[in-house]
C-alpha cells in the first residue's frame, strides 16, 4: 500500500522505485542466455528455409509453419525478457491482448477477400493475371495444384489457361 | 464490521494511475497501436503473397535477396537489443559511463543495420527493382507489351551510342563499339525477331514461345539451371523450325535465281527480235513481252532480296541460339543477359510474375521498419549527451522498449521476406 501511495504523490520517485524493484528480475546472465536462445532460433529458421530444399517442395506448409512458430517463440522471448513483460502487473494484458486480437482478426478478414482472390477469379480476370509457370508442362502442374486446393473452382482456372494457350 | 470500516478508511487514499510511470504507459499505448500497424502490413503481405496466382510469387533469389545478409542483419539487431538492456542495467546501477558505452554500442549496431539495408536497396535498384513505375522494369508476363518495352529500351541505347559515334568517331572507344554490337545483337536477333515471329503467326503456342524466349534469355526465373533448361527446350523447338525454313528459303532462292537467269538469257533474243520485227502488231506484242520479262526479272530480284533478308535474320537468330546454348558462356547465360558481364549494361525489362506486387510489399514493409530504426537512432543520439544515472533509467527503459519492438518486427519480417 505504501509503495502505491508513493506512486500517487511522486511519479518520478515512483518510477525509480519500480525500476529498482524490476531490476532484480533481470541480470546480465539471463539476458545473454536469452540472446543465445534467439540466435539459435534464428539459425533454425535459416536452416529450415534455406538448407532444406526438399521440404520447400514437398511440404511448404510445414516449412512456413515451422518458421512462424520459431518467430513467435522469438517474439515471446523478446517481449517477456527484454521488454520485461514477464514481471509487469496486470495492465500488460489490457495493452497487448486487444491489439493482438485486432491484428489476428485483420488477417482473418483479409483472407476470404484478397487472400483467396485468385481462387474466385472471373474467367476474364485470368487474361490479365501473371502466367503461373514458364513451361507448358508447368501449366499442368499448376492446374493440378489449383484443382487440388479449390475443388470444382479449379476448373475455371483450368479452362482459362488451356484456352489461352 | 470493523474490517469493513478499515476498508472504508483505505478508500480515501488517492490512486490515480497504473503502477507505472506516465512515460512508460504512453509508450506502451503507442506500442499497442504499433502492433496493429505492423500487423496490418504483415497481414497484407501474407494474403497478397498466398493469394498470388499459384506458383508465381518470386523466390528470394529471383529478386536478389540474400538470406545470409538478412540473417546477419537479424544478428545485428539482436545484439543491439542486448546492448540496450545492458545500458539500462548500468543506468539502474547508477554507472553513467558504462550506460553510455552500451548506448553507443546500440547506436552503432543500429547504424550497421541501416547501412546493410541501404546496401540491399542499392542492389535492388541496380537490378531494376523499384517499388513503382517509371523506374521499375518488372513485367508480370512475357507479352507483346513486354517485347515493346525491351525494344524501346534497346533502341534508346542504340540511338545514344550511334549519336556518340556520329559526334566524334575518334573518341568512340572499343568498349563502346562492343556495347553497340551487343545492343544491336539483342535488339535484332532476340527482340525484333521474336516480335516478328509473334506477329507473323496466329498459333498462340508459337507466339508464347517466341516471347518466352526473350523473357527467359534476359532474366530466367529462379536464376537456376532448371529454368535454363526451359530456355534450351524452347530454343531447340524454334531452332528445328528455323532450320527447315532456312532450307526451304535457300531452295526457293535458287529456283528464283535460275528463273531469273533464264529470263535474262531470253531477253537479248527477244529484244533483237523486237528490233527486227516489221509488222506493227507483232512489234507491239514483242515490246509488251520485253517489258513483262524485265518487270519479272525485277520482281524476282525483289523477292530474292526479301528472302535473303529473312535468311540473314534466321542466320542471326541461329547464331544467337548458339550463343545462348553453347558451353562457352553457359555460366553467365544461366543467370540471364541482365547478369551477363557483357550485357548487364542494357538493364533490360525483366519478366518476374507477381514481381511488382512483391516489390510494393517488400519496400513498404522494410521501408517502414527502416524508418522505425532511424527514429530509434535519433532517440539514442538525443539521450547520449545526458547524464545516464539512476534518475534517467526510465528514459532508457522507454527507448529500450521501443527498440525491442523494432527488433520484434524484424523477427517476423526476416523469415517472411527472406526465407518464405
Amino acid at each position: 500500500m505504501d509503495s502505491k501511495h508513493d506512486h500517487g504523490h511522486n511519479d518520478q520517485h515512483g518510477e525509480d522505485d519500480h525500476a529498482h524493484d524490476a531490476g532484480g528480475h533481470g541480470g546480465v546472465g539471463k539476458y545473454v542466455t536469452v540472446f543465445f536462445a534467439l540466435c539459435g532460433l534464428t539459425a533454425i529458421s535459416v536452416y529450415v528455409g534455406s538448407f532444406m530444399p526438399g521440404l520447400r517442395v514437398s511440404a511448404p506448409g510445414i516449412m512456413w509453419g515451422a518458421m512462424m512458430a520459431v518467430s513467435c517463440a522469438k517474439a515471446s522471448l523478446v517481449i517477456l525478457f527484454f521488454m520485461h513483460l514477464k514481471w509487469e502487473a496486470n495492465w500488460k494484458y489490457v495493452l497487448t491482448v486487444p491489439a493482438s486480437i485486432m491484428s489476428v482478426f485483420l488477417m482473418l478478414m483479409l483472407i476470404p477477400d484478397i487472400g483467396l482472390r485468385t481462387r474466385w477469379y472471373a474467367e476474364e480476370r485470368w487474361l490479365y493475371a501473371p502466367p503461373p509457370l514458364e513451361k507448358h508442362e508447368g501449366h499442368e502442374v499448376a492446374h493440378e495444384e489449383a484443382e487440388k486446393s479449390t475443388g470444382d473452382e479449379g476448373n475455371i482456372f483450368d479452362k482459362k489457361t488451356k484456352a489461352s494457350h | 464490521m470493523s474490517h469493513d470500516a478499515h476498508h472504508a478508511a483505505i478508500k480515501l487514499q488517492y490512486q490515480p494511475s497504473l503502477p507505472i510511470g506516465n512515460g512508460k504507459l504512453c509508450l506502451w499505448l503507442f506500442l499497442s497501436t504499433e502492433i496493429m500497424f505492423f500487423a496490418g502490413l504483415i497481414g497484407t503481405y501474407i494474403v497478397l503473397r498466398f493469394g498470388a496466382p499459384p506458383g508465381t510469387w518470386p523466390a528470394p533469389h529471383d529478386v536478389h535477396l540474400v538470406e545470409l545478409i538478412g540473417a546477419a542483419n537479424t544478428f545485428v539487431l539482436l545484439m543491439s537489443s542486448v546492448t540496450i538492456v545492458l545500458a539500462l542495467e548500468a543506468a539502474r546501477n547508477n554507472s553513467s559511463g558504462s550506460a553510455k558505452a552500451w548506448m553507443v554500442a546500440t547506436f552503432l549496431l543500429g547504424s550497421v543495420f541501416l547501412g546493410v539495408k541501404a546496401y540491399e536497396y542499392k542492389e535492388k535498384f541496380r537490378h531494376g527493382i523499384y517499388p513503382s513505375k517509371p523506374h521499375s522494369s518488372i513485367y508480370d508476363k512475357a507479352d507483346i507489351y513486354y517485347l515493346q518495352a525491351c525494344r524501346q529500351r534497346l533502341e534508346g541505347i542504340q540511338k545514344e551510342l550511334l549519336d556518340l559515334k556520329a559526334a566524334s568517331p575518334v573518341e568512340f572507344s572499343e568498349a563502346q563499339k562492343d556495347q553497340l554490337q551487343h545492343c544491336e545483337n539483342v535488339l535484332n536477333n532476340l527482340v525484333k525477331f521474336s516480335e516478328q515471329s509473334a506477329a507473323g503467326t496466329t498459333d498462340v503456342l508459337r507466339q508464347q514461345r517466341a516471347m518466352e524466349i526473350v523473357a527467359s534469355a534476359i532474366y530466367p526465373r529462379q536464376h537456376s539451371a532448371n529454368s535454363y533448361e526451359h530456355l534450351v527446350d524452347h530454343l531447340a523447338a524454334e531452332g528445328a523450325e528455323l532450320l527447315n525454313e532456312q532450307t526451304e528459303l535457300r531452295k526457293a532462292i535458287s529456283e528464283k535465281k535460275s528463273e531469273q537467269t533464264a529470263l535474262k538469257e531470253k531477253l537479248p533474243g527477244l529484244e533483237k527480235q523486237e528490233a527486227a520485227e516489221q509488222n506493227a502488231d507483232e512489234k507491239t506484242k514483242l515490246t509488251q513481252q520485253v517489258t513483262e520479262s524485265k518487270a519479272n526479272i525485277e520482281k524476282l530480284a525483289a523477292a530474292i532480296t526479301v528472302d535473303n533478308t529473312r535468311l540473314a535474320a534466321i542466320d542471326g537468330r541461329l547464331a544467337l541460339h548458339e550463343f545462348l546454348t553453347g558451353d562457352a558462356e553457359k555460366e553467365h547465360i544461366q543467370h540471364g543477359l541482365n547478369d551477363h558481364p557483357d550485357y548487364a549494361f542494357l538493364k533490360l525489362p525483366m519478366k518476374i510474375p507477381s514481381g511488382n506486387m512483391w516489390a510494393s510489399t517488400y519496400f513498404l514493409m522494410t521501408g517502414f521498419h527502416a524508418i522505425h530504426v532511424l527514429v530509434g537512432l535519433i532517440a539514442f543520439a538525443l539521450v547520449l549527451p545526458m547524464h545516464l544515472g539512476k534518475r534517467r533509467a526510465h528514459v532508457i527503459e522507454n527507448i529500450g522498449l521501443y527498440w525491442h519492438f523494432v527488433d520484434l518486427v524484424w523477427i517476423f519480417l526476416f523469415p517472411l521476406l527472406y526465407l518464405f
